[in-house]
């Protein structure tokens, strides 16, 4: 069944109802007429793409936008907010998909910022914390959420600053609580927490939007779906009544392959081998401590791990970015551990570094630039160290033709104007190009909607298909169990369980990547 | 009077004022305002305060005493007023704030010292540099002050170092202990978390910037009572920048800041009285107050690698970035 969000019949459970609402930025349609309205004590849930307008939707109702047409109503009164601030008063909360928490505060202090009381203690006005985390403590045990008001912030992990968000909102007694992603960063047995609560938030009357990408967790909780696709609202769905292909069908706006055709795998010679490898980051912490994984020709080794448990430095030192401490890294037998970054792509590695602005791209560079970084220096690109414009040219628009990347101005486009998903498959092409025996993947689909990701995945399995050694770093689950051939998870540094891919379900992975072992 | 007790009695009149102005910095940057400009607060602070101060001795009948307490007030005020500049340059227009704390540096030097000398033509005909201070007036805590060695700690005290200990205290409080310092605390840290919970950034950032130039301004009064005696271009010989190191040393900590100051005081001071242990020519004495920055680049390389400044200083705050 499929509800077109036109109806706008007064009704006494509808609670928020945005019509006809356009939001303009410079160059894009963010949101075109669109109109949806949410009834109290639901699941309303957001799908769409990577700049679809969800979030920017979302921000309009949080007051931290004002729509360009378009009108606002909350429990059938017409609102113009001006900051989250008006719109907290009329019981509006939001869980942004980057954490607003102040870092060496407590939780209660997060908490109560900006709606701190006050007692007085002779003239001085002063802030009063206590009867605050009385109240925390009492929340905490009616919703189920398990915060402590006097842990700090910097101590805790995504998912405990995740509950000090939601208990944010709860605080200000938010009735209509926004989630933008909020299950971007978790694992799985956090995800399924985190629907359970949000279970718990409507069951005492909550109404709940939830920003998501991600078909599955609609599928579980949300109530209503409205689908998303480049600002304009494209259709209204019961979630019983909808399948799963047919949302991301409606999402992409093509038929979508859910799951990329894989063949059977032709292992080759060993190709990468990393042993008892150990790593300090800037602060002189060891957070890679004894790795050793083998890699070998046609094998997708995907790496799956919580964010910040050791796999950047991982692929880093490999990668020659930073220096290894101790052990020793062996690229088809040879030791490379003490060969400079130059001397290592030489010998046969390709990489795709996680943040693609910073280390896989000039940003203020034109395409053709940054598509010849890996060959500028040698002939016939450069000649007694001058450049030749025309060969470059030429191979730059090999590369935009062969990987299809999207630009306004070909290979003259700057590339920090390009969109992410373009930009990555500007350093994949690049760094495939190579042929080289070792590729190293991480973090290859952050930030990038499905189509783009599609693309990167097709890529990833054309290269083992070639017979490529792929060490692939991640922190979606998803992508670790669609593509990997073996699984390694890595905890604190260390590699907790290594194993086929086909013997290990998302689950148990997910408990190795919380440290449980066994 | 022996070469210790001397040694601790100068160090905490100059200590203190160094704190006062290492507190003025701190309060700029834990709003997440980077402040290099402590030196230019310091010296058009003292400016406005002994400007007044010339005014007042001249033309009215006030004592000395009264006049000094007027004086540190117009230079809180008038610091205060200067680093208005520096938050409307940071604040509303997003400058770089290194830069402006640079230029805010220069102009000071620039503009007071124009001024000294136009301000003298017109006063007194003759257009010198100076502003000529009464000195100030000190006392001593009687019994305390009779202990051996530690009662210099309580003898020869200048009336604005109680002032400072007392300020001090104050503003630990308005830091830690009210809603002010803590929106203060958190625009430093993460702006958006004070925005998106309804606080205002660049209004509690602008009141910090002003407040952090008056506090200067007051240190900047209380070494031209103790030190110079008078207001002239040596004003600008860079303790306010000692003071930024100070606050680095401190970890942007009101406590721990304190201690660095009276230890930079005493090291200063130390360092005079070594000298004149030693009997040496007071052409060494130069060389001696160096000390105070051997030691800061000595204790930079220890420190700088364990110093966390507020996350967001330095940022300009732009509501759309997420």
């Amino acid at each position: 069944m499929s509800l077109k969000g036109t109806d706008t019949r007064p009704d006494e459970s509808v609670i928020v109802e945005l019509r006809h609402i356009t939001k303009r930025f410079p160059g894009i349609v963010a949101n075109d007429d669109v109109t949806i309205s949410v009834k109290k004590g639901e699941i309303y849930a957001l799908l769409g793409e990577n700049g679809a307008g969800k979030s920017t939707l979302m921000s309009m109702l949080y007051g931290m936008y004002e729509p360009d047409h378009g009108e606002i109503y909350v429990r059938g009164k017409k609102m113009h907010f001006r900051s989250p601030a008006e719109a907290a008063e009329e019981n509006i909360g939001m869980v942004h998909q980057h954490f607003r928490l102040v870092e060496n505060f407590t939780v209660g202090e997060n908490i109560v910022l900006g709606v701190e009381t006050v007692k007085r203690v002779g003239i001085f006005p002063v802030l009063s914390m206590k009867g605050a985390y009385d109240r925390i403590r009492e929340l905490s045990k009616s919703f189920g959420l398990e915060v402590d008001p006097e842990d700090l912030i910097s101590e805790l992990g995504v998912s405990a600053r995740q509950r000090v968000e939601i208990m944010k909102m709860l605080y200000r007694e938010a009735e209509i609580l926004i989630f933008d992603e909020p299950t971007a960063i978790l694992t799985p047995q956090e995800v399924e927490a985190l629907l359970k609560i949000m279970e718990e938030l409507r069951r005492s009357g909550k109404t709940i939007i939830l920003i998501t990408h991600k078909i599955e967790e609609i599928r579980k909780v949300a109530d209503r779906c409205a689908i998303l696709r480049r600002g304009k609202l494209i259709d209204v769905l019961k979630v019983q009544d909808a399948s799963t292909q047919e949302m991301a069908n409606l999402m992409v706006g093509r038929n979508v392959v859910l799951n990329a055709e894989k063949p059977a795998p032709h292992f080759g010679e060993t190709v990468l081998e990393v042993e008892k490898l150990c790593v300090r980051n800037e602060d002189r912490v060891q957070v890679v401590r004894g790795v050793s994984l083998k890699v070998r020709a046609g094998e997708i080794f995907a790496v799956a791990g919580v964010s910040g448990n050791g796999q950047t430095e991982l692929a880093d030192a490999i990668a020659g970015l930073r220096k290894a401490e101790s052990g020793s890294i062996r690229l088809m037998g040879k030791d490379i551990s003490r060969e400079s970054i130059r001397e290592r792509n030489g010998s046969g590695i390709s990489y795709i570094p996680e943040d693609r602005q910073k280390y896989g791209l000039f940003l203020d560079f034109n395409l053709r630039s940054n598509l010849c970084l890996r060959r500028y220096f040698k002939a016939p690109f450069s000649r007694q160290g001058i450049l030749n414009e025309a060969e470059a040219e030429r191979y730059a628009r090999d590369l935009v033709e062969k990987y299809d990347i999207r630009s306004g101005q070909g290979t003259e486009t700057q590339v920090r104007s390009m969109s992410g998903g373009n930009q990555q498959k500007a350093i994949v092409g690049r760094e495939i190009e190579e042929h080289s025996p070792l590729v190293i993947f991480v973090q290859p689909t952050r930030g990038l909607d499905m189509g783009a990701i599609e693309n990167i995945h097709r890529q990833i399995l054309r290269e083992r298909e070639r017979g490529a050694a792929i060490l692939l770093i991640s922190l979606e689950l998803d992508e670790v169990m669609e593509l990997a051939d073996t699984i390694g998870v890595i905890y604190n540094g260390q590699l907790l369980k290594t194993a086929d891919a086909g013997s290990l379900t998302s689950h148990e992975v997910g408990r190795y990547m919380m440290g449980v072992s066994g | 009077m022996n070469y210790i007790e001397s040694m601790i009695t100068d160090g905490l009149a100059f200590g203190l004022p160094l704190f006062i102005m290492a507190l003025g910095g701190i309060f700029s940057e834990k709003s997440g305002v980077t402040n290099l400009a402590v030196e230019g607060f310091q010296g058009f602070g003292a400016f406005v305060g002994a400007f007044l101060a010339t005014v007042l001795s001249l033309k009215t009948p006030l004592g000395s005493q009264i006049i000094l307490y007027l004086a540190i007030a117009a230079a809180f005020l008038g610091g205060a007023l200067y680093a208005s500049l520096h938050a409307l340059l940071c604040i509303r227009f997003d400058a770089d704030q290194v830069i402006s704390g640079v230029v805010i540096n220069i102009l000071g030097v620039a503009l007071t010292t124009f001024l000294t000398s136009q301000i003298n033509g017109f006063l007194f005909g003759n257009a010198s540099n100076k502003f000529i201070l009464d000195s100030s007036f000190r006392f001593s805590v009687p019994l305390l002050s009779n202990i051996p060695i530690l009662g210099a700690v309580f003898r020869n005290i200048y009336p604005f170092e109680i002032l400072i200990l007392i300020l001090g205290l104050y503003f630990w409080y308005l830091m830690y202990k009210t809603r002010f310092g803590m929106h203060l605390r958190a625009s430093g840290e993460n702006p958006h978390a004070l925005d998106s919970a309804g606080g205002n950034v660049r209004r509690t950032r602008f009141l910090s910037v002003m407040l952090s130039g008056g506090l200067s301004g007051i240190g900047g009064m209380c070494i031209a009572y103790s030190l110079l005696l008078q207001y002239s271009p040596s004003i600008y010989l860079g303790y306010g920048y000692l003071a930024i190191a100070a606050m680095i040393f401190g970890n942007w900590n009101i406590v721990p800041t304190f201690f660095v100051c009276i230890f930079f005081g005493l090291a200063r001071a130390g360092g005079y009285q070594l000298c004149l242990f030693m009997k040496l020519s007071s052409r060494y004495t130069d060389l001696f107050m160096t000390i105070p920055y051997i030691l800061t680049l000595v204790l930079l390389v220890f420190f700088s690698k364990r110093s966390h400044p507020p996350r967001a200083a330095g940022q300009p705050y732009d509501k759309g970035e997420r």
